[in-house]
């Protein structure tokens, strides 16, 4: 009785495919490092000159950060290269969406079971976040925050984002970049989550919500209080610690708007940018660890603006139980 | 000193002192997380998904700081 034949090797993969993984990995690490500024500055300071044809050597990283401008549309409608890299998120969201939906089936299918977990892993964290009778109201909107921002971070990591050349007006430009490396994307979404924020607050609260910001009640309460003869030093000095702590939510509500909107452009930018450096410094090999922290970073971005927003919905829709009076 | 300097100047400073605070804070969180994670091993999903939270609220004010350097020393 002759025994199988044992697959020696590790990482689960036998070790010819072992072999030629390493292989492959050294070829490029050493093709990498000669190919870089590193490998060539440390050559031609011993004097040897080692010449790497153009196509395997990386240009030094020019980021524009305002995003140019490409083409007119309709003649009259700017279209930027960041615009084109939306419209990309807004077809690959609708064409997935569209095609597991078409016909879904009580027990699913791969695809299906992936974006059930993933939509049922959001109206989750809603029912954990705003209970369970708002999380209805919040989740479409959460999770189109969260898709669009996720979808957009994760897109911009294709090969061709930042490296079609597109040549207009004699300068050259990058035919598609991320989206939320913008920051006009970033701008919209914050403005869409403080309209939110206050539509509901309205809704929920009525006039009242505005009470909140400017909390003049209890400072002229006390103050007549002085006409009918109470005199009350405390209640006045605490009627205008309200009056000030009130503009100071004011100013922080329009804060919001500002820190969530630099927030995420400062992630995605920081992250393109040190995905390019990486990619010149050491071409092949180095930006690879890069790679999966952008991919980290671009779904805990998309979490926290998510995440955020509906905190401070359901914080401006639960009713204010600390009336101290 | 020039202009173009003091420009370059600024962005380093800009990082190099803009990075301690968030640094630190992020460290102090993890220092936090690690002790509810020691006290109570059970409870650690809703102590990871804070921490996550609050870590990169921190990490937003460090990232404020990197704007500036990059607008400093590209623009």
């Amino acid at each position: 009785m002759t025994e199988p034949k044992k697959r020696r090797g590790c990482l689960g993969c036998s070790f010819p495919i072992l072999i030629i993984i390493i292989v492959v990995f050294s070829t490029l690490t050493i093709v990498g490092f000669l190919a870089g500024p590193i490998g060539q500055n440390l050559f031609s300071s011993f004097g040897v000159n080692i010449d790497m044809p153009d196509w395997i050597t990386v240009p030094a990283p020019e980021p524009h950060l305002p995003a140019p401008e490409l083409f007119k549309l309709f003649g009259f409608i700017p279209v930027t290269n960041t615009i084109i890299a939306s419209w990309f998120t807004v077809i690959v969201l609708v064409v997935v969406s569209v095609v597991v939906t078409r016909r879904m089936k009580i027990v699913p299918g791969r695809l299906q079971t992936a974006f059930e977990g993933i939509l049922g892993w959001l109206f989750d964290l809603c029912k954990s976040i705003a209970g369970d009778a708002n999380a209805r109201r919040f989740f479409a909107v959460i999770a189109t925050i969260f898709l669009y921002v996720v979808f957009n971070a994760w897109l911009s990591l294709i090969p061709g984002f930042g490296s079609i050349i597109y040549g207009t007006g004699g300068h050259e430009y990058e035919l598609i970049r991320g989206a939320n490396t913008d920051v006009n994307t970033p701008l919209a979404l914050a403005l869409f989550s403080f309209f939110f924020v206050a539509y509901f607050g309205i809704g929920s609260l009525g006039i009242g919500w505005f009470k909140q910001y400017f909390n003049f009640g209890p400072f002229f309460r006390s103050v007549g209080g002085v006409f009918k003869g109470k005199l009350d030093f405390m209640g006045i000095f605490s009627g205008a610690i309200e009056i000030f702590v009130g503009g100071l939510e004011l100013l922080s509500r329009f804060i919001t708007i500002i820190s969530f909107t630099f927030r995420l452009f400062g992630n995605m930018t920081a992250g393109e940018i040190l995905l390019l450096i990486t990619a010149f410094l050491v071409p092949y090999i180095l930006a690879l660890p890069f790679y999966g922290l952008e991919l980290l970073i671009g779904a805990i971005q998309g979490f926290i603006f998510a995440g955020l927003t509906l905190v401070f919905v359901t914080m401006a829709v639960t009713p204010h139980s600390e009336e101290s009076h | 000193m020039e202009a173009e300097a003091v420009r370059l100047l600024a962005a380093g400073l800009a990082i190099g002192l803009g990075a301690i605070g968030p640094g630190i804070g992020i460290g102090i969180l993890g220092y936090g997380a690690m002790q509810g994670l020691a006290r109570n091993p059970e409870a650690r999903g809703p102590i990871q998904t804070n921490m996550m939270i609050a870590i990169a609220l921190t990490e937003a004010i460090g990232i404020y700081a990197l704007i500036v350097a990059i607008i400093l020393a590209l623009l």
